[in-house]
């Protein structure tokens, strides 16, 4: 026995001096990597960025004839470069990787056995904008990496094309999903003509589509779907999704999104529903959902009536008109009753006046402050 | 001879325990390099630009409980409020602080008083005396003055007053990296029906050179005793809970830096009173409440960026803070014992809690009983001298080779030591953590058991802080917690 201990001790020393020694390697390696690195990409880097400045005029075939190894130590910057540039810089930089055959390099690592290949090559495609991509960057959504697949969708909202719209909403309904903020981004940067692709969409049997394409409607300012995301609104089985619903009728700023929202709002609806409503109802930014709102502020649920006290302060002069309407009311009930003006505030008391000062604190300050908090100023006021 | 072949048999049955728990933290830190390499290699495209850029990123509220923190605490909401996120809003609660937390907060932000309706969606016990907002940014910044309650009930009392549908809860004296908060919250954008809350690293920034409220240059902190505390964060909370959260197991989100669905928390009655391990605690009772619901959730881990966090540098306060946190464990897996090896909470109540139970609630006791019984074997012949110095260079052998893989995969993850003397330092602090440390630690961790299952009443204490390597003024002599 004591022969395998004297055995595992010695096994122990070896790993623990390797792992030692493994640790130096590593950084070893590494600096040095960066010292190269950052000696190959100094000439290009300066290059590049002349190359820029003067909007492509001067220096293109310069950058063409940079040795494939300086080139590829400066090649993340110039990606980098694609995505802040615009106009004719931004064209003469892609010139350049075309010229270089980069495009053509990346096409052909799509179907690259290393995931790491594919992922960058996808990256590189939709840096480019090669809108002749988009059929193999639909196929990687279903690439059996996730990291690839998460390229793949960013690629294709660069790139732009409507067609990639039912091949991204596919992508949402797999075992192992796209990230939902990512896909709603994407199909956000496709255009307007994806809306039809998005409200056929919200009859998905999978919730996480259907809030998907929600959210994407609300983006594109979608304002025809109006009806259809109403209807998610009123009838969808999952409540996150029909939250959803609530906060893009707010966003999308129909008025023909006030009924159903007002609906939305009614008793018997959950309560994180009704206050997803009440904020929509304020971000619509009409004065027409202020009696809605002014009828929510005494609710028993806080959350819905904290929402549409800050709603009716988000709508301006007419919601924060209100919201003194209701503190004047109180107060007159108040001294009718005998009670004084030192009584505590109702709920809807207390949310109106919460609303109006922190509308007076604010940077542009809509209302005039209303006290501290019972009603003894509002009525000396 | 009985007595003999007993000290024999457990003589063995302890070497057999060290080699499990260590293994059990090698293939904990492996699975953590794993997922370190996952992370790396998706950072330049996961998207964290776009998140920053899109409408739909699910606003935050930075809840930061603070008692007798006004050394430092302007210079950590500065940082605070510079942080890289769309939309987020900070509720400071002041815990009935007796120092002048308050008033350079109000000098500093303009604040000013307003009416505020305080819900009991989460019950607090004590009594909010007024809210404040900054008068030039009243829906970023938010003060509650409330009566002293303790750390749970200022987080309740900041939970009720958070507006956004994400909580994060921060430290007074955390330092954040710029991405920290988008990190933290962007599995809520990837996977928004079903991430339930998100845990971050918290680093020791003891040595770190701060400034503007950001660390600027990661040091090895100047005391052994911090140094040792470095390797165990690595090994113990950077590597181990990143484990856990690729085995889908994660129990522990530090309450120095961890985000959660606001909605949830309500649901499941915010922070727990009755705990000294209030974070462990909530997400060990999350797990409860979606398991019961057979929900299809995730509870996971970000490794990058990071929360700074000033670590203990003397004997006397980490004893305090090692005997509270032990004391938590035992408390947490006293509360909820029904979880433990019952099927129906899944991997949580078949392997992460069980594992807790084992590995580190009883860890302490094992390593005290083992300094006791293998010298008593030696004396009563039970084992002999060769056998006992094996046993020991095996045991505390394997212990540094774990050790050794955190920092080994430190280095090729994250290198945030980029000074060869601080690897060094690493390296021997590794060692060192096996001659006096591990044993002290066994001895206030036992006595923090004892104290949860005696009843006795739980005390913060009072952190005295040395404060950052600064060339402003951040935290020199902040009196912290309870």
């Amino acid at each position: 026995m004591l022969r395998v201990f004297t055995v595992t001790i010695v096994v122990l020393i070896a790993i623990v001096a390797l792992t030692g020694l493994g640790i130096v390697a590593v950084r070893l390696v590494r600096q040095a990597r960066q010292r190269k690195r950052a000696l190959l990409a100094a000439g290009p880097r300066r290059a590049l960025l002349a190359f820029v400045a003067d909007n492509g005029a001067d220096g293109g075939h310069d950058l063409v004839a940079l040795p494939d190894e300086a080139w590829q130590a400066a090649e993340a910057g110039a990606l980098g470069l694609l995505g802040k540039l615009r106009g004719e810089a931004h064209a003469a930089l892609v010139s350049v990787f075309l010229r270089r055959g980069t495009a053509r390099a990346a096409l052909r690592d799509l179907r690259s056995r290393s995931r790491v290949r594919r992922a960058r090559a996808a990256q590189v495609l939709g840096d480019l904008e090669v809108r002749l991509a988009v059929p193999e960057l639909c196929r990687l959504l279903t690439d059996r990496h996730g990291e690839v697949r998460v390229v793949a969708v960013r690629a294709l909202g660069r790139i732009g094309d409507p067609t990639a719209a039912w091949r991204l909403i596919a992508s949402l309904d797999q075992s192992d999903p796209l990230p939902s903020l990512l896909v709603t981004h994407t199909l956000a940067q496709l255009g307007p003509e994806t809306e039809v692709t998005l409200s056929a969409a919200l009859d998905h049997p999978e919730a996480r589509v259907r809030a998907v394409c929600l959210d994407a409607l609300g983006l594109l300012g979608a304002a025809g779907s109006v009806h259809r995301v109403a209807r998610v609104l009123r009838e969808d089985s999952t409540l996150d999704v029909r939250i959803a619903a609530a906060a893009n009728l707010g966003r999308l700023g129909a008025r023909t999104a006030i009924e159903p929202l007002t609906g939305a709002v009614g008793p018997g609806r959950p309560a994180p529903l009704r206050a997803a409503a009440a904020r929509a109802l304020g971000d619509l930014g009409t004065s027409a959902g202020v009696p809605a709102l002014v009828a929510l502020l005494g609710d028993d649920e806080y959350r819905v009536a904290h929402e549409a006290a800050h709603a009716l302060r988000r709508l301006g002069r007419p919601g924060l008109d209100a919201l003194r309407s209701v503190l004047d009311t109180e107060a007159a009930e108040m001294i009718a009753a005998g009670r004084g003006t030192h009584a505590r505030p109702s709920s809807a008391a207390g949310h109106a006046l919460e609303a109006l000062s922190l509308a007076s604190v604010g940077p542009d300050p809509g209302a005039s402050p209303p006290g501290s908090g019972t009603l003894d100023e509002l009525v000396a006021g | 001879l009985i007595i003999r072949e007993i000290l024999k048999v457990t003589d063995w049955a302890i070497f057999a325990y060290f080699v499990a728990l260590n293994s059990g933290y090698l293939v904990l830190i492996c699975m953590a390099g794993l997922e370190f390499g996952k992370h790396l290699r998706r950072a330049p495209f996961a998207g964290a630009d776009d998140m920053f850029r899109s409408p739909l990123t699910l606003p935050v509220s930075v809840i930061v409980p603070a008692y007798n923190e006004g050394a430092g605490i302007v210079a950590a909401l500065q940082a605070m409020t510079a942080l890289r996120y769309p939309r987020y809003e900070i509720v400071v609660v002041d815990d009935g602080s007796t120092d002048d937390t308050f008033e350079r907060l109000r000098e500093q932000f303009d604040l000013v008083e307003v009416p505020r309706v305080v819900p009991g969606e989460v019950p607090y016990r004590t009594q909010v005396l007024s809210v404040h907002v900054a008068r030039g940014n009243p829906e970023t910044l938010t003060v509650v003055r409330k009566t002293n309650g303790g750390k749970s009930d200022a987080l309740n009392v900041g939970i009720n007053l958070a507006r956004h549908p994400l909580v994060c809860m921060v430290d007074a004296d955390s330092v954040l990296d710029p991405d920290a908060l988008l990190s933290v919250a962007k599995p809520f954008g990837d996977d928004p029906l079903r991430v339930a809350a998100c845990g971050g690293v918290v680093r020791i920034a003891n040595g770190c050179k701060v400034i503007g409220g950001r660390v600027v240059d990661v040091r090895m902190p100047r005391q052994w005793l911090v140094r040792v505390q470095v390797v165990e964060y690595l090994r113990a909370f950077l590597m181990g809970r990143t484990g856990w959260s690729r085995l889908g197991g994660l129990v522990v989100i530090s309450g120095a830096f961890g985000i959660f669905r606001r909605d949830l928390v309500v649901k499941i009655g915010g922070m727990a009173h009755d705990t000294i391990g209030e974070d462990a605690e909530l997400v060990v009772r999350l797990h409860h409440y979606l398991r019961e619901r057979r929900e299809d959730y995730r509870v996971i881990f970000v490794a990058e960026p990071v929360s700074w966090s000033e670590a203990p540098s003397s004997l006397r306060v980490l004893g305090r803070q090692r005997r509270r946190w032990h004391r938590g464990i035992a408390e947490i897996l006293r509360k909820h014992r029904r979880m433990i090896g019952n099927p129906r909470y899944g991997r949580i109540g078949l392997v992460a809690l069980p594992y807790y139970v084992v590995f580190e609630l009883l860890a302490p006791f094992i390593e005290l009983a083992a300094l006791v019984l293998l010298p008593l074997g030696l004396w009563i012949d039970a084992v002999n001298l060769e056998f006992a110095w094996r046993f020991a260079l095996v045991a505390y052998g394997y212990g540094l080779l774990v050790s050794l893989v955190s920092l080994f995969i430190e280095e090729v993850s994250f290198h945030r030591y980029p000074r060869w003397s601080d690897l060094v330092r690493g390296v021997l602090a590794a060692v060192l953590e096996n001659f006096g440390y591990r044993q002290i630690l066994a001895a206030w961790q036992v006595t923090g058991a004892a104290g949860a299952w005696g009843g006795r009443q739980a005390i913060w204490g009072t952190m005295h802080r040395q404060g950052f390597d600064t060339a402003e003024s951040l935290p020199l002599e902040t009196a912290g917690r309870r």
